[in-house]
């Protein structure tokens, strides 16, 4: 019996914050709970999991990076969840701390960590370690313990070849967006394939004279008005509004961000008033509310932990 | 050529405020453009530049090295100047512009519109080219090629 718990930040108070896009990409920056493609990896990971895992636990760590613990009740609240994953009888737990997309082949770092013997098993891949671990539960007293420096001395490498990206700045973000469209990795568009190369979601609405060229993404709730242009592999995440006249050329819309009108945006990723430009490596913020702001939602509102699917335990670290 | 312009640039005049850093090359007046360009801002930077968009051919250089941000209301600024110097039969010309500057005015479709230049004194050098309209247009396309042939023959 395999357990696991994914270890996660709340998007929803990240995106108020507006602090995840930024140049470098650092501690404040936790990309895997944005929505790439209309999931964010988080979900895309929970709900893989929930296909080899008997139990799947996610927590949510709200306005913190996943890696960090600064407070203690995060390992607490995994340390309790571990403790009931024992009582449940599980063979082997799975701890994902989610700061990357990955796409590890669970069943065979299973087996892997079983032939192993050892109390622990890490995932690396070409560039270094993932935050993903097998741990015995038998021999592992506690999450805590997992991560001691006594575990690590006895941890059993999992090399894997798996696709994995660090999500670690936001050129790491927009490149995870093309490796979906040109399906250089697993991670498929949400929604119907309208045309070739072109996936809209339920609830966007297009205007006629709006043209959308593919590669292209349209979200939940997405508005394109007339005379857009979304070209060049852009995504424009749910319950975003691209007023009239703009051009979208090779960028991320963020969700519930509105992007004004007649606007030429380009090489960049968007989240409400920050911007970031690849062409440039420069972020801003932009204060006219006319030219970018975040939206309210509509709808079904703002993606957040609660999306990820009914059945799976998720608990809140406040 | 480049001393001279490089000579005139370093006589500073200081704005009635102070607020402003301006620099004269004879004729053309190059102005450093605030850090933040939004209402406020504009409504102060105005109040300087706007003088000098009322003389005879105004030629005007922004420095847009500090820009930091800017608003619509910056953008439109610009464009504001551009036409009022355009009328007088002036320039006005951008220089010297901050990733940040660069940015905005791609996003709102207007980085086209105005002439710009990595360096303030590129600028004021631009301004000192043969006008395109000074030359005759009655000359035949190749005079330019046999002049500057006879200039070769003759130092040969």
């Amino acid at each position: 019996m395999l357990g696991a718990i994914i270890i996660t930040s709340d998007q929803s108070r990240r995106v108020r914050g507006g602090t995840f896009v930024s140049a470098e990409g650092s501690a404040q920056t936790p990309l895997a709970a944005v929505e790439v493609l209309g999931k964010p990896p988080v979900t895309r990971l929970a709900e893989a999991l929930w296909e080899v895992c008997d139990l799947v636990s996610v927590i949510v760590c709200p306005g913190r990076h996943v890696g960090a613990h600064s407070r203690s009740s995060l390992p607490d609240l995994a340390d309790e969840c571990f403790a009931n994953y024992i009582g449940k009888g599980c063979d082997a737990v799975l701890i994902a701390r989610c700061g990357a997309y990955f796409e590890l082949d669970i069943s065979n770092m299973l087996a892997f960590h079983q032939e192993q013997r050892l109390e622990c098993t890490r995932a690396f891949v070409d560039d270094g370690p993932l935050d993903v671990w097998i741990v015995d539960p038998s021999v592992v007293p506690s999450y805590s313990w997992a991560f001691s420096s006594s575990a690590c001395a006895r941890t059993a490498v999992y090399r894997s070849q798996a696709y994995a990206n660090r999500l670690q700045s936001a050129s790491d973000f927009r490149r995870l967006v093309l490796d979906g469209f040109h399906s250089r990795c697993l991670l498929r568009p949400e929604g119907a394939e309208i045309k070739p190369g072109i996936w809209v979601c339920e609830g966007a609405q297009i205007e006629r004279s709006a043209r959308i060229v593919a590669p292209a993404f349209l979200g939940r709730n997405a508005q394109i008005s007339e005379e857009c242009l979304i070209t060049r592999g852009s995504n424009v995440e749910s319950n975003s509004h691209i007023d009239f006249g703009t051009a979208v050329e090779n960028s991320s819309i963020l969700p519930n961000t509105y992007v004004g009108i007649g606007l030429d945006l380009s090489h960049s990723i968007v989240n409400g008033r920050n911007l970031f430009n690849f062409q440039h490596n420069v972020s801003l913020e932009i204060t006219d509310p006319v030219v970018l702001r975040e939206t309210t939602a509509r709808g079904r509102g703002r993606q957040s932990s609660a999306d990820i699917e009914s059945g799976m335990a998720v608990s809140s670290v406040e | 050529m480049n001393m001279a312009v490089s000579k005139k640039l370093d006589r500073k005049v200081k704005t009635r405020k102070g607020e402003y850093k301006m620099l004269t090359s004879g004729p053309i007046v190059v102005m450093q453009v605030p850090e933040v360009l939004n209402v406020g801002e504009v409504h102060n930077f105005m109040q300087e530049l706007g003088p000098l968009l009322e003389s005879n051919r105004p030629r005007i250089v922004l420095d847009l090295s500090q820009v930091r941000s800017m608003e619509s209301a910056g953008v439109e600024m610009l464009l504001h100047c551009l036409e009022e110097v355009l009328k007088r039969d002036g320039d006005l010309k951008l220089a010297a512009l901050s990733p940040e500057a660069e940015v905005i005015l791609e996003l709102m479709r207007v980085s086209r519109v105005f002439e710009t230049f990595r360096a303030c004194e590129d600028a004021v050098r631009s301004f000192n080219a043969i006008p395109a309209e000074a030359v005759s247009q009655n000359t035949p396309w190749y005079a330019n090629v046999f002049n500057e042939l006879g200039v070769v023959k003759q130092a040969s």
